[in-house]
């Protein structure tokens, strides 16, 4: 019973990583209507800033200050000047141009910091707290946490605020947003800055762990995109529990099923994973758009 | 129903990226298939690549991602080596011409797909041979096309058996590197001889490099009280093993012998199990312990005890700091190799002694075609290579073992590492 749970609190802690980048994911989905596939190359440089900052001596707090800044200005000026000419139009274009920034972004990083990964502090100590007999490491604890806090702030900011209303009128119809006075493009710019910051958050989260390289967060990205798929694509909680569910059943199913095992147990998330969607399209927390004509 | 048009419009997306990845690889053999034929036609003819004052090497290596640090070193130490005695005016080949080598590299991502075409380039672009390459799945999936088209694949930075131990059936690949069997084997070796009842816990990658180190491993345990308890395996595209730790952590084995290849992971190994209150003694193997990149980040010092492996002296460990060889190393290093990386891993100590060896060959190199090439690298015996500790030697005679030969069992010391004794 122990072991079980052990892996279900491994689990969690994995899907912390990948929670966080969907967070990210969701955001810009909700602000722009897009799947922005240069997240996690976005978020690898502003944790590069970071990096740069404590390399030179600059407290661990501050640096991630500066880096959230950072990357809510390099989002909103990505924004601005390459993903605004993709608006309004096919979505796959706009989708192509963003794995397009994705291989720009991550070459910039290497340009400065080469490919090779680096050890990253963290805000936690290593260390674990044993809750009887389930051990849980600080540092995935307070991933947890803060993905948790970043979660519920983004549902707040959407659901009970005049921005987030703003963000989502805007994302629904732009031209109709326009014409009712509000700032369109600065909204835009707003969402697509917020989701940058998201991601500088979940990049200097995961960097202790994965250590810091212009790549760092390619494979993640490909589970945090399932997140935010199988949560539904505009809702934050969604994006967050579907996260942990990815990382509890791929380790239950690597633990306890032996023809599974540790080699196959990434496959097994993805198969329930399109076993849902098949059922409920919209995802587990998604809300069907009804278009009225 | 708009999420799910658009989840099937991004699906659409990735798939024609997919197949437009799989329409450029497939122009790339149709380009160089016909030069690579055409070369190896006449034997007394000089091969592609060769000419009487130069010859040209290529090599594909990780540059970039998570194996970057040896992939780089692996390119570097050789380029050391090369460019330091092209300098010094060249190379003197047995036909009596001295010729400079120039060497080609590029980065494969530890992809085997991209090594393999990025083999195809470098054969298009002429090279005599392909050498040093590190990695074994990538070198794994270039060395059938290296024996169809006659190319040299040599010295490749990998402690693979694959890569050497059956060459009649490929006479052009030939690996560098005491095997991972044998890596394995001395650690196995230590606990059997330890004479007590050990219990051991294994995780290895799911491909050749993880399986070559638990045979090793098997073979030395075989009869002994030594008993593996539990065992995991990974895919190098594993974000982390917390998993697999937690997994062998409850068998509460005495020792684990940690076959990870990716320095991040391997990493996250260490501070894992001491986090889950698992002190096992360890065994890295010698491309992931590196006490900067791995023991010092991993906290290492929390165990018991921690080995490795090792080949040669550690330029950048002071303890070698007046060694001749060294000094030159670093001089060299300095001005050519720290242009390609500045991260000491041991691969560049390795790929260095590398270029030691090749100049060997050179040297036997009668004819300047790849057969003769590789009839010299074949007949080198009790050659000393720079940098290699002392009763490690290179013979290259034998046709199912690499080029170096002997293993030295280490173990950490809290600085650097010392010949291990016992357990």
């Amino acid at each position: 019973m122990q072991y079980f749970i052990q892996v279900v609190v491994d689990g969690v802690a994995t899907g912390a990583i990948y929670g966080a980048l969907a967070l990210a994911i969701v955001l810009v989905n909700r602000a722009t209507g897009l799947i922005n596939f240069a997240q996690g190359a976005m978020a690898v440089m502003a944790t590069f800033v970071a990096f740069a900052l404590t390399r030179a001596g600059v407290p661990l707090i501050a640096a991630a200050l500066a880096a959230f800044a950072f990357a809510f200005v390099l989002g909103a000026l990505l924004e601005r000047v390459v993903v605004r000419r993709f608006e309004g139009g096919d979505p796959d274009i706009a989708v192509v141009a963003t794995i397009g920034l994705l291989v720009l972004l991550t070459g910039i990083s290497a340009a400065f910091f080469g490919y090779e990964p680096h050890p990253f502090p963290s805000f936690f100590p290593l260390g674990t707290v044993n809750l009887f007999g389930v051990f849980l490491s600080f540092r995935s604890l307070g991933t947890i946490v803060i993905l948790v806090v970043a979660m519920v702030a983004l549902q707040v900011l959407f659901r009970s605020t005049k921005l987030g209303l703003a963000m989502r009128a805007v994302a629904d119809n732009p031209r109709s947003s326009a014409l009712s006075g509000l700032p369109v493009s600065r909204l835009l710019m707003i969402g697509w800055g917020l989701a940058a910051g998201l991601g500088a958050l979940a990049g200097i989260l995961v960097a202790p762990q994965l250590f810091i390289s212009p790549g760092m967060l390619d494979f993640a990205l490909v589970y945090a995109l399932a997140a935010a798929i199988l949560g539904g694509l505009d809702s934050p909680v969604g994006a967050v529990v579907a996260a942990a569910f990815i990382g509890v059943v791929e380790n239950l199913a690597g633990a306890y099923i032996d023809v599974i095992g540790d080699d196959l147990k990434i496959a097994v998330p993805f198969a329930v994973m399109i076993v849902i969607l098949i059922v409920r399209p919209q995802g587990l927390f998604g809300r069907k758009v009804v278009v009225r004509v | 129903m708009r999420n799910f048009h658009k989840t099937t419009r991004v699906t659409g997306a990735v798939a024609v990226l997919g197949i437009s990845a799989l329409l450029v690889t497939g122009c790339t053999r149709a380009d160089t298939s016909g030069t690579g034929t055409g070369a190896s036609a006449g034997a007394a003819e000089a091969s592609p690549g060769i000419t009487d004052d130069s010859l040209s090497l290529g090599i594909s290596s990780p540059l970039s991602g998570p194996t970057a640090g040896p992939g780089s070193c692996s390119v570097a130490g050789l380029y050391t080596y090369l460019e330091a005695k092209n300098a010094a005016g060249g190379f003197e080949f047995g036909d009596g011409k001295t010729r400079t080598v120039k060497l080609t590299y590029l980065d494969d991502v530890y992809d085997p797909a991209k090594a393999v075409s990025n083999f195809r380039q470098l054969e298009g672009d002429g090279i005599f041979a392909y050498v040093g390459a590190l990695g074994t799945p990538t070198n794994a999936a270039v060395m059938p096309v290296a024996n169809e088209e006659k190319v040299p694949q040599v010295l490749l930075v990998t402690g693979a058996t694959t890569f050497s131990k059956d060459q009649k059936t490929n006479p052009w690949t030939f690996g560098l590197l005491p095997t991972y069997f044998d890596e394995g084997a001395a650690f196995g070796k230590l606990l059997a001889d330890a004479g007590k009842a050990v219990t051991v816990a294994t995780l290895a990658q799911n491909d050749d490099y993880g399986k070559d180190y638990l045979a090793g491993f098997q073979s030395a345990i075989e009869g002994s009280d030594v008993k593996v308890v539990g065992s995991a395996t990974y895919e190098p595209s594993d974000t982390t093993l917390d998993s697999q730790v937690t997994e062998l952590a409850a068998t509460k084995a005495d020792t684990l012998l940690s076959a990870v290849s990716v320095t991040p992971l391997q990493v996250g190994v260490l501070t894992r199990a001491q986090d889950i209150g698992w002190l096992p003694r360890i065994f890295l193997p010698s491309n992931t312990s590196t006490p900067a990149t791995v023991i010092e980040p991993g906290q290492g010092t929390a165990y018991p005890a921690l080995y490795s492996t090792s080949l040669t002296k550690v330029p950048v460990s002071p303890a070698f700091a007046d060694d001749e060889e060294v000094k030159a190393y670093n001089a060299a290093f300095e001005k050519y190799g720290s242009k390609i990386t500045t991260t000491y891993t041991p691969h560049c100590a390795w790929s260095y002694a590398e270029g030691a060896i090749l100049e060997q060959a050179f040297k036997g190199m009668t004819d300047p075609t790849r057969d003769s090439f590789m009839t010299a690298l074949h007949s080198i015996t009790g050659f000393h290579a720079p940098l290699l500790l002392d009763g490690i030697t290179v013979d290259t005679t034998a046709t199912d073992k690499p080029a170096i030969q002997g293993i030295q069992l280490v173990q950490y010391n809290g600085k650097g590492y010392a010949p291990a004794s016992k357990y």
